[in-house]
């Protein structure tokens, strides 16, 4: 791989990265997926960095050629489309995490029992 | 124990402790006849729940299992709905002892601690007695939190806390796993005081550990995560208060 093959795609995988940290910050992806984000992303940067670990890594998988533009855009496509269906899985797990986290409260309120008179009076 | 002047609730988030449950709420009811009581049933598949109704104890039940997190967050959102000052969580499984909450609270409140942990290891400093894995994690999370925040806490991963009203926000507003090592730098880095104060817990009889074997590896990479963002998520929080 060309040296501006191996910028323009370092500069791309660190674009994810920090994409995906914001995503795990802001809490619309599960910190679980992110990890694996993670790791893929920084072992992807590891790989296309070093030449000898990229050949390496080739020639015991078997493979003659390096990856071709088309089968990285691709990856590419895909890993985005990952992060989209991750993102919403996410957003809905959540949704429905605070829902039955409500749900639980106001029960636990409704039923009331718990708080003692004496408790309430030495609150007010 | 009469109930203290400030109102504390004592929560117990619960999975599938049906062999422990009656036990432990029976203990906290008899070391700490005043005090309010909240078991969270995290979506138990077994006879918790069941259980719990013959108990007359409040509780909150988790329509699905949330996870550990969860069910603490609940513990925390209940609490400041109904306008306690303190929470202290502990264990459903029986290996906490409920009888040493007295003293704990006693040091939360002469400390003027936010959070303090009951810790197994502060002590005596070491942990022998712990499985390989944990032992490690534990080094790990405690080497991480000293070497970010300057102070060591030993025991990370406690589930016995007392947890101070002025943190229950923070803690409802970001996300975190279990409430473990990356909470406490999260807190730790907006400026509250965390604590350890030295309990001892028995070991487990029944049910099983949270921690299954992939979890060894999944626990450590989530949580180290989670630290680095809670870092810049105290940051930008420090800012925006600021400005």
């Amino acid at each position: 791989m060309t040296f501006q093959g191996i910028v323009v795609l370092n500069v791309i995988a660190l674009a994810l990265l920090l994409w995906v940290l914001n995503l795990v910050r802001h809490g619309r992806l599960y910190v679980g997926y992110g990890v694996i984000f993670v790791a893929a992303i920084i072992g992807t940067m590891l790989l296309l960095s070093v030449p000898w670990l990229q050949s390496g890594v080739t020639r015991v998988i078997g493979a003659v050629f390096p990856a071709s533009a088309l089968t990285l855009l691709a990856l590419c496509f895909i890993v985005l489309m990952l992060l989209y269906i991750l993102t919403q899985i996410t957003i809905v797990s959540n949704r429905l995490s605070k829902l039955v986290q409500q749900l639980a409260i106001e029960r636990a309120r409704a039923e009331g029992t718990h708080v003692s008179l004496g408790s309430r009076a030495k609150r007010e | 124990m009469t109930q203290p002047s400030k109102p504390v609730l004592i929560a117990i988030p619960a999975y599938n402790e049906a062999g422990t449950i009656a036990a432990v709420v029976g203990r906290v009811r008899a070391s700490l006849p005043g005090y309010d009581l909240l078991v969270v049933n995290d979506g138990s598949g077994d006879a918790t729940g069941q259980i719990l109704e013959t108990l007359n104890t409040t509780v909150a039940t988790h329509l699905c299992n949330l996870g550990y997190g969860r069910a603490v967050q609940t513990a925390i959102m209940y609490a400041l709905d109904c306008g306690y000052d303190a929470l202290v969580t502990l264990d459903a499984d029986g290996q906490h002892h409920p009888e040493q909450i007295a003293g704990l609270l006693r040091e939360f409140d002469a400390g003027g601690w936010d959070v303090l942990i009951g810790s197994r290891y502060v002590a005596r400093r070491g942990y022998q007695d712990a499985p390989l894995g944990r032992r490690i994690g534990m080094q790990l999370f405690s080497m991480l939190v000293r070497l970010v925040m300057g102070q060591r806490v030993f025991d990370t991963s406690s589930g016995m806390k007392v947890i101070r009203r002025t943190v229950f926000d923070p803690l409802t507003h970001w996300h975190f796993v279990d409430f473990h090592a990356e909470a406490l730098v999260y807190l730790m880095r907006l400026g509250y005081r965390i604590g350890e104060f030295p309990v001892t817990v028995a070991a487990r009889t029944q049910g099983t550990s949270m921690y299954t074997p992939l979890n060894y590896f999944k626990y450590p990479l989530k949580t180290s995560m989670l630290v680095l963002l809670g870092i810049i998520e105290a940051a930008l929080t420090r800012r925006r208060h600021r400005s």
